[in-house]
């Protein structure tokens, strides 16, 4: 089930020399409810898509298959974690 | 001054250890740094391995760019980012995957995405253990790019 739960929080972090920073923490798991509802519509119109697809005898009939992989690559971005540093500044970005 | 760094200029002017010694000994306790300067704290990728798996299904693709300017970026990509884009490709709509190969072709890489099947892609993704880019340029800027 966990490779299509979408991430949990993207934490951004600047630090600029000589500055105290900022930090930003997304909690993207507040967006889940809307992002569930409108993949269930989603969902629902590719199901039909697929079913008419099928019926009148389309080769290609895939369409919620596709979206759930995409969901599901969304979710494969956990973990994605970048450093950069330039001359004492400084930028995180952690994906949860 | 620290108590430590006392004691070994104390012992250095008692004459009980000579010049090199003390030397050796401040370096072991790290008392050449300015007690006044924060410790540099290493850089948050500094747990990240520095090279490839020997063994096992590698898990991230690691990024490292290094400057002579001591610019530094480090990217760490989950593979399982790439398991699911190749997976991905296999349900992109004919038409819309004919439109990606032109793109793809236009640009320079003509290569077939239909030709990578999901049961290639752990193959693949094993067989990134063992690639390792090392980019080294002539101004002393490097990159290099491994699986781990």
């Amino acid at each position: 089930m966990s490779t299509y739960l979408p991430p949990l929080v993207i934490d951004v972090r600047v630090k600029e020399e000589g500055s105290r920073g900022f930090r930003i923490w997304l909690p993207i798991f507040l967006l889940w409810p809307l992002l569930f509802v409108l993949l269930a519509l989603a969902l629902i119109g590719t199901l039909v898509a697929d079913l008419v697809l099928l019926l009148g005898g389309a080769r290609y009939h895939h369409y919620t298959l596709l979206v759930l992989r995409s969901l599901g690559l969304l979710a494969a971005a956990r973990g994605t974690h970048v450093r950069a540093n330039n001359h004492g500044s400084r930028v995180n970005v952690d994906i949860y | 001054m620290n108590e430590d760094r006392k004691r070994i200029l104390g012992m250095l002017a008692e004459g009980k250890i000579t010049a090199d010694e003390a030397d050796m000994l401040l370096d072991s306790i790290g008392a050449d740094t300015d007690p006044a300067q924060p410790v540099p704290t290493p850089p948050p990728s500094a747990d990240w391995p520095t090279g490839p798996s020997a063994s096992g299904t590698p898990k991230f693709m690691y990024v490292k760019v290094d400057s002579v300017n001591n610019d530094k970026v480090d990217v760490k990509v989950p593979l399982a980012l790439l398991r699911t884009g190749l997976k991905l490709t296999s349900l992109i709509p004919p038409q819309a995957m004919e439109q990606i190969n032109t793109s793809m072709s236009d640009a320079g890489m003509s290569f077939d995405l239909n030709n990578i099947k999901p049961e290639d892609i752990e193959d693949i993704i094993q067989s990134l253990r063992e690639m390792e880019v090392n980019v080294n340029a002539a101004n002393g800027d490097t990159i290099r790019v491994f699986c781990a």
